[in-house]
């Protein structure tokens, strides 16, 4: 009997050590104040570790039933600490404040600042890495950059207007994310050289720029309510019904796995039957 | 009653007026892009109603807020109207309702009910002061304000849109229906200046403090409510499709009173002309100027601040 | 008929009644004035017979009809009120400010016609302020002022005038200028009611003095029975020295040498 027992142990010891992929850190637990890192830790399979994410981390379902925080904006210290957090995942400069706070309690801390497609890879390999799953991560990239690469060279490029915000009318400009999302998928924004990340536009200068695609992003636009606008009758994208509405922004803002989908989304918008 | 004879500044006004109509019609950034010059030039008329409407009543309402408060530093939303008409305004946004008219009529009821929490709060046994109405206003100014911000973190919307309608733009997109509304706004409009217009006499009398006007022969109570709310009214009507647009309500009074002195039967109507030709003004530079625009608030605080610092040291 | 009359007057700021119960009869062409320590109420007094105040017992009547039952300008037509403070927000001219006066003479929508400018000038005339008709109210002396705040109260043609301390930051030059037109506003026969801390002005020209104590008449009666020794200690806790005007042997008051000794 005592021979059994330690033979086991041993060859359990062994199997354990002997894995090319390593389990999860072993008791790691991980706060996630970043709706897009949520997303990455269940794409790269350490959903497990997460023991606290905010009110906006709603994607996968498994990460609405993970205890809440509080809100992206405004997460609560308190909260974040009494879970006994070996690292906390913000984004800067929102999270500024905290950092501090955390760094001061010597909690081990990741901030996230992608600021294009490229830097994404880097911090799913990241963050994978840090919660143990840097083999899943590496293949998670690898995959999303073969659908990308699979996204073919078009033709034509359309001019697409952006819309944010209608009341007042409000735009992304060349600097942001969904800017490189749309020429990855073969179109041009009409306000590119906007120095502003997200301006706000003269209704004119969205006639003079004439788009041919045009994308409302925020929920309480449908396509028929900008026919309706005065003057905006004769732009091409109005005038051919390109006008597409209840997107889900979440694939445009969140630099996460999902990039991929919402340039796929994007890529079939702008030149459909391709 | 002043020595200067009145009548070759009010031509100077219309000429004023006149020509920064012209411009803002003239100028934009949709240039004169051949086949769709209708279009911009719809877009350009709806702007220059807009402007004349919303800077007309700014400072129509800035000019009579400042002789009933007896107080050169009052503007149109020192009674906290233009907070909740933002408010108002955000939560058709939020509540993804904000397509057509129901953000303008939103905004107009966050004004309303702004109005009537503050004449509330103002009133004490059926009367109403003009210190409790500034006080009420400017405290209903800081929650609404609040709750603007409240209000567009909890419904995910970035902070960037709640500033803007704070600061004001003439920007606004106009359907048929929405077209419409403002048509009956701008009608309302001149017919509310018309109302505050007729108080002038009142209004000047009051500037010597309420009980000296009542020996007077003014029914103060009459003249304060009819003014706040009228103003209220006023307000909440323009900010609804402009947003909050600062200084020129505060700095246009000022300016025709140096040109025409105190006497709110010259003021008012002079505020208006005045009011529209600089905010037109305004509208065209910060169109303009730089490629992109500027935000309209900026712009009238730009040409508003120096202004109101050599008023100031002028008084001092 | 009285001019003015309060009967069973009662108001109080607050819970505590100041007067409970008050009368008194102003006749027509009267000069009263009204003395007593501050906090007597004589302010008080004033604002409830313009109608500013409103009492919570007892009735205000004007010329025999009930204040109340006056419209507002009616009410302005008949009473003319020159209040203690008088600030002016905005820069009007003296002329601008006087023809405020005739607000309860114009219509709500009529102008200022040439009988109102007459009565403008001639109130200006009457306290000598003409010459400064154009200036900008702000920009004259408090002794300037004050008389154009009266101009603006004599051009509401008042037939009665009450006064809050018509003569309290002037120099000894314009208060004897302001004592001589309210002289010959009386007698004109505008009745006049003077609230004043000068114990010899209201001496030397009122027709009757009422001393207020806490709401209540100490003594209403002429200035040689109401300016004694001991009334005056009795209300203010000061004993003045009471001698006779040389000219017109009315009572004066002097006040006994401070001796740094606190009482």
């Amino acid at each position: 009997m005592r021979l059994t027992r330690f033979v086991l142990t041993i060859v359990v010891l062994l199997v354990a050590t002997c894995q090319k992929q390593p389990g999860v850190q072993p008791g790691l637990r991980v706060v996630s104040l970043v709706p897009s890192v949520t997303e990455i830790a269940y794409a790269v399979g350490a959903g497990k570790t997460l023991v606290g994410n905010t009110n906006q981390c709603d994607f996968p379902e498994a990460a609405k039933s993970v205890y809440k925080v509080g809100d992206f904006m405004s997460p609560d210290l308190e909260r974040i600490v009494a879970l006994r957090p070996g690292l906390v995942c913000l984004t800067l400069p929102i999270h500024r404040q905290l950092l501090d706070k955390l760094n001061e309690m010597k909690i081990p801390v990741y901030a996230s600042r992608p600021a294009d497609i490229r830097a994404v890879f880097r911090e799913i390999d990241t963050v994978a890495r840090l919660l143990g799953r840097g083999a899943s991560g590496e293949s998670l990239v690898a995959a999303m950059r073969r659908r990308l690469d699979s996204v073919p060279a078009f033709a034509d490029t359309p001019r697409v207007y952006i819309e944010i915000s209608g009341t007042p009318l409000m735009t992304a400009g060349g600097g942001t994310f969904i800017n490189e999302l749309l020429e990855m998928a073969g179109g041009r924004n009409v306000f590119e050289s906007s120095v502003q990340e997200y301006p706000v536009v003269d209704p004119e200068a969205v006639l003079k720029a004439d788009p041919q695609v045009i994308l409302l992003l925020h929920p309480d636009m449908r396509a028929p309510d900008v026919a309706r606008r005065i003057g905006w009758g004769g732009i091409s994208a109005v005038r051919q019904g390109r006008v597409y509405d209840q997107l889900d922004d979440d694939l445009f803002f969140r630099p996460g796995p999902r990039i991929v989908e919402g340039v796929g989304l994007l890529a079939r918008l702008l030149h459909p039957g391709r | 009653m002043t020595h200067r004879n009145p009548v070759p500044v009010w031509v100077g006004l219309i000429l004023l007026f006149v020509s920064a109509a012209a411009l803002s019609v003239a100028v934009g950034p949709g240039g004169f892009a051949g086949t769709r010059l209708s279009a911009v030039m719809d877009l350009r008329l709806l702007r220059l109603a807009l402007g004349i409407t919303a800077g007309g009543v700014l400072a129509v309402v800035g000019a009579s807020l400042q002789g009933l408060l007896q107080n050169p530093l009052a503007d149109p939303f020192t009674m906290g109207v233009a907070s909740g008409a933002a408010l108002g305004a955000s939560l058709t946004v939020v509540l993804g309702r904000s397509a057509g008219v129901f953000a303008p009529l939103g905004g107009f009821a966050g004004a309303l009910v702004t109005m009537l929490v503050v004449y509330a709060l103002a009133r004490v046994r059926g009367r109403v002061t003009v210190t409790g109405l500034v006080l009420a206003g400017v405290i209903m100014s800081f929650l609404f304000s609040s709750l603007v911000m409240l209000v567009m973190i909890l419904g995910r919307r970035t902070l960037g849109e709640a500033v803007y309608m704070m600061m004001g733009h003439l920007g606004a997109v106009f359907t048929g229906t929405t077209a419409w509304l403002f048509g009956a706004v701008a009608v309302l409009a001149v017919a509310g200046c018309g109302w505050l217009f007729s108080l002038s006499r009142s209004l000047d009398v009051m500037s010597s403090g309420e009980e000296a006007a009542e020996t007077l022969g003014v029914d103060t109570q009459r003249v304060t409510k009819t003014v706040f709310v009228v103003s209220s009214l006023l307000v909440g009507m323009v900010v609804s499709f402009t947003g909050a647009i600062s200084f020129v309500g505060l700095v246009v009074p000022h300016l025709v009173r140096m040109l025409f002195g105190p006497a709110h039967r010259r003021v008012l109507p002079g505020s208006f002309l005045a009011g529209a030709a600089i905010l037109l003004l305004s509208d065209v530079l910060a169109r303009n100027v730089v490629p992109g625009g500027l935000p309209l608030s900026i712009v009238t605080a730009l040409v508003g601040v120096p202004f109101f610092i050599y008023l100031l040291r002028s008084r001092l | 008929m009285n001019a003015v009359e309060l009967s069973g007057l009662a108001f109080g700021y607050g819970k505590r009644l100041l007067f409970d119960g008050f009368d008194l009869d102003v006749a027509a062409g009267e000069f009263l004035g009204v003395i007593g320590p501050n906090g007597a109420g004589k302010s008080t007094l004033l604002k409830l017979a313009a109608g500013l105040l409103r009492p919570g017992r007892g009735s205000v009547r004007i010329a025999g009809t009930e204040l109340r039952a006056i419209g507002r300008a009616e009410a302005a037509r008949t009473i003319g009120v020159v209040l203690q403070e008088n600030p002016f927000a905005f820069d009007y001219t003296v002329s601008d400010v006087v023809m405020m006066g005739r607000n309860p003479h114009l219509g709500r929508f009529q102008s200022p016609g040439k009988q109102d400018r007459k009565v403008v000038t001639e109130a200006l005339e009457f306290v000598d302020a003409l010459f400064l008709r154009d200036e900008r109210i702000n920009a004259i002396s408090a002794g300037e002022r004050q008389r154009v705040v009266l101009a603006r109260a004599l051009a509401q043609e008042p037939q009665i005038l009450l006064l809050d301390e018509a003569t309290s930051h002037l120099d000894i030059a314009h208060q004897q200028m302001i004592a001589c037109i309210l002289v010959e506003l009386n007698r004109q026969g505008r009745t006049i009611v003077l609230l004043s801390h000068d114990l010899n002005l209201a001496a030397l020209y009122c027709s009757r003095i009422l001393l207020l104590d806490k709401g209540r008449a100490a003594a209403c009666d002429v200035p040689e029975r109401v300016i004694t020794g001991e009334l005056i200690r009795s209300v203010y806790g000061v004993e003045p020295i009471v001698t006779r005007h040389p000219e017109t042997g009315r009572p004066q008051v002097m006040l006994p040498v401070a001796t740094g000794n606190l009482g």
